[in-house]
């Protein structure tokens, strides 16, 4: 190992910062879509509708077993065969959003299943519709319950994020892979995105404390 | 749909599955081994060793895997060995590395979750710190964490698939060598997507089974060797 260059990283600062911007972008994005298909597939999975839990449940199961990789390669190799093209950063949103969606919709529903079903009951008793139970009686105490479980899936988001480098998207981790093997510089770019990956984790889980705190009612004890 | 890829490359795509299989494997122990004491050493009293402990396990934890498998296979190994690792010996060493961090916390939550009263009565007997730690805490522990440490695998056999990216021929890779060649990405990708599922579901499955069982019989079968070793 050559002596450490901070010169080197210096230099390659501002396409660095392209790829952290890319990535950021890309986590967002996935973020609110993630959260969009979490709860939908954790609303459906409590509908009386046999069939449409059922087909839930497989498409969880199916996400869950199935490395992030793979997902990818479906949507960004596989589908193309079928006549669908979509750009590497749709194909990117599309399986991370999918594969955390699914991910938060389990969390969702140990959210869910840990509220008390005399609230459920007493809901459906003041004559509210299922619907209506779901959104302003189950729901926002769930989501308060279930914020650092959520908040360790944005994080897993962010850290799975980097995969979509292998389908030329060139995000924070291209950067780094492209002058660590091309420049030789592997200990100067381990540490820069080592640190920076860090940084947009620690942020989030940051984030996470806040909220929970905010949010949290005084002398009420409850977390999974 | 042309199917016929998958059963004329058959025997290639097995010795990939193999390859994936062995990783794994290797991987589940190494992990699990180092884990516990990375875990426990977190759990210790002492301040340095459960900061440093504490420190691994944060940077680990916080950081892609990938960029994991990259830079111990181009960058760490090759600097340790004094010349280039085979892909494989890099795929196992950055699996283990990051898998333990995660099952460190585990064993952790496990080590917390133990009752006073087992710890004060091993005390009272005698036992030095080892033998609390071996015959009386971590079995107990072990045996609570069992479902979580199932899923943390579950995970790991899905990580494993990035081992091709580094050139490893796993499972994934010599999907890939074959699509290639003959550009039925869909279908192939679609065969190893279910074996992946199978293997991943099946110990899932297991896991839930876990889950459900009551632990007093594992309590009773620790006091029992309590008895013996007092």
């Amino acid at each position: 190992m050559s002596e450490f260059d901070i010169k080197y990283i210096v230099e390659s600062l501002p396409y660095i910062a392209k790829g952290i911007e890319l990535t950021i972008f890309i986590s967002i994005i996935s973020s609110i879509l993630a959260f969009a298909i979490g709860i939908t597939i954790a609303f459906l999975r409590r509908t009386d509708i046999k069939p449409m839990t059922k087909l839930m449940a497989l498409f969880v199961e199916l996400t869950r077993n199935t490395p992030l990789l793979i997902q990818l390669y479906i949507y960004y190799k596989g589908l193309p065969s079928i006549g669908l093209n979509l750009s590497p950063i749709a194909c990117g949103i599309i399986s991370l959003s999918i594969y955390t969606g699914v991910f938060i919709s389990e969390v969702f529903r140990a959210g869910i299943n840990s509220i008390a079903h005399e609230q459920y009951q007493a809901a459906r008793g003041l004559g509210l519709s299922d619907f209506q139970t779901f959104r302003l009686i189950i729901f926002p105490q769930a989501l308060r319950i279930i914020i650092p479980p959520l908040g360790s899936q944005f994080i897993n988001l962010i850290k799975n994020s980097s995969l979509v480098s292998f389908i030329a998207v060139t995000d924070l981790f291209y950067v780094i892979y492209k002058g660590a093997v091309d420049d030789f510089m592997f200990f100067e770019m381990f540490i820069t995105g080592a640190l920076i990956y860090m940084a947009l984790t620690g942020i989030v889980a940051l984030l996470t404390n806040i909220i929970e705190q905010n949010l949290k009612i005084s002398g009420k004890a409850g977390s999974i | 749909m042309y199917w016929n890829d998958i059963f004329e490359n058959f025997d290639f795509l097995m010795s990939g599955l193999v390859v994936t299989i062995q990783l794994a494997l290797l991987a589940v122990i190494g992990s699990l081994l180092c884990g516990i004491v990375f875990g426990v050493l977190r759990h210790s009293k002492i301040p340095v060793i459960s900061f440093l402990a504490g420190a691994y396990i944060e940077f680990t934890r916080s950081i892609p895997l990938i960029l994991f498998i990259v830079f111990i296979h181009f960058g760490f190994l090759p600097l340790i060995l004094g010349e280039a690792s085979t892909f494989f010996q890099s795929a196992c060493v950055a699996l283990i590395a990051f898998t333990s961090a995660y099952v460190a916390e585990i064993v952790r939550s496990g080590l917390n979750s133990i009752d006073k009263g087992h710890i004060e009565a091993a005390k009272s007997l005698g036992l030095n710190w080892f033998d609390r730690m071996t015959c009386v805490i971590l079995p107990i522990a072990l045996t609570r964490m069992t479902p979580a440490l199932v899923s943390q695998f579950i995970s790991l056999i899905k990580d494993t698939s990035l081992a091709s990216t580094i050139g490893l021929i796993e499972f994934t890779r010599s999907g890939e060598i074959i699509y290639e060649r003959t550009y039925h990405e869909l279908e192939i990708l679609i065969f190893i997507a279910l074996t992946y599922f199978a293997i991943c579901y099946s110990l899932s499955l297991l896991s839930k089974k876990l889950e459900s069982k009551p632990y007093i019989n594992k309590d009773s079968e620790n006091l029992k060797q309590l008895k013996e070793l007092a």
